[in-house]
């Protein structure tokens, strides 16, 4: 029997990592006690590397100090995943929800989330796909588009995906990215020959191909603080 | 920091509990999903496994859990020595880019903890009862452990759980 699910989205613009996680931890534990419902949160980074749980750090190229001199921000998390790149023009997503309330595993978790940036990247004539095994993530041919770096506690993920609308792809020179050597790192400007929307509007579709591979048939807007 | 290597593990293969004639227990066989769940042994409904043998009791995941995990790349255990409270996170596996916790259906002291995985995350994919046990641990309170489900109660929760969705 199929019930009516809801999601509460969050369209935060540009926050800075730490708030972002900080926000998220919260959001898991009032999730955890069935306090609020699942929850998508939207928004992109200012320039940010940021290592999973291995801390992998031999994957980044060049001295931390460097990256301060750029104007960029390092950070170790508890998310799967090896190093990546987060910066302005990268659309991310992430989901505060049950998985336990979905039934999903990981394993089937982070499939719908890389079906999620397919399907976007389908809208815009681009054929991408899933990654080989050990290499999660969304690829148009040798590279990559979209990442994913999840976190599950008590069965309640958090951190998620980011797709890349129009990064600065210089930012990626500097590590080698998601730990994989030798394979690109592109953008959805790059790959598609349509001319791109305004980037909100990116992000809005991005949100509905969620909802759809979740089977969210409710979404409850949330701007500046204000349930719309 | 040093350079890890991480042995990877062989793939997923779904496995039918007859096949498999290194099991010291009888086998329930799901004609659902497949899984394997052993008899001897109590479950959580998180998907731990608990095998109490006198005063030790060893922690482990289900087969069902590793089907769902995916490719197990990196297991993170705590130190022996240290104690564990019921329902309490105690380390995290790491697959398909998703870092998993690991929660304790039981509380007590940690007495050992399976330095394999560090090696060999992989053993919880291909032997989740056997050599990819995580950690052992002296209970605190038995009463936790008969309040687990037996091996037909879990598999019936194994298929109620995928049934509905």
């Amino acid at each position: 029997m199929r019930v009516s699910r809801s999601l509460e989205v969050w369209k935060m613009g540009t926050i800075n990592y730490l708030d972002a996680l900080r926000l998220q931890e919260q959001l898991v534990s009032n999730r955890k006690a069935h306090k609020i419902p699942d929850t998508l949160l939207s928004l992109q980074h200012p320039p940010t590397y940021t290592l999973g749980k291995r801390r992998t750090d031999h994957n980044l190229l060049i001295p931390e100090s460097d990256l301060k001199k750029m104007g960029a921000e390092l950070h170790y998390t508890q998310r799967g995943g090896d190093i990546t790149f987060h910066g302005p023009h990268q659309a991310i997503l992430y989901p505060i929800i049950s998985l336990r309330d979905i039934g999903l595993g990981a394993r089937n978790y982070v499939e719908k989330l890389e079906l999620t940036m397919i399907e976007l990247a389908s809208l815009y004539g681009v054929k991408a796909c899933a990654g080989q095994a050990g290499e999660t993530g969304v690829w148009v041919g040798e590279r990559k588009i979209g990442a994913i770096g999840v976190r599950i506690s008590f069965g309640i993920t958090s951190h998620g995906l980011a797709f890349n609308i129009d990064p600065d792809l210089n930012y990626f020179k500097h590590i080698v990215p998601c730990g994989i050597a030798n394979k690109e790192v592109t953008s959805l400007r790059k790959e598609t020959d349509l001319v791109l929307p305004a980037e909100e509007v990116v992000h809005e579709q991005l949100i509905s191909c969620f909802a759809r591979q979740f089977g969210y048939s409710n979404l409850l807007w949330k701007e500046n603080g204000l349930i719309s | 920091m040093a350079l890890r290597t991480w042995a990877s593990s062989t793939a997923n293969a779904f496995r039918i509990s007859h096949a498999s004639k290194s099991h010291p227990f009888p086998a329930f066989c799901l004609s659902r999903c497949f899984s394997t769940v052993l008899d001897g042994l109590k479950y959580a409904s998180s998907h731990e496994w608990v095998k109490h043998e006198g005063a030790v009791a060893t922690i482990g995941i289900t087969d069902h859990a590793q089907d769902h995990l995916g490719e197990v790349v990196f297991v993170e255990l705590p130190e022996a020595g240290g104690s564990i409270s019921q329902g309490g996170s105690f380390g995290a596996v790491e697959s398909v880019k998703a870092t998993s916790d690991v929660n304790s259906p039981i509380s007590g002291e940690i007495v050992e903890v399976n330095t394999k995985l560090t090696e060999s995350p992989g053993l919880i994919n291909s032997k989740p009862y056997e050599d990819g046990w995580m950690i052992k641990v002296k209970p605190s309170n038995t009463s936790e452990l008969e309040a687990m489900m037996g091996p037909k109660e879990y598999t019936k929760f194994c298929e109620e759980e995928d049934a509905s969705h």
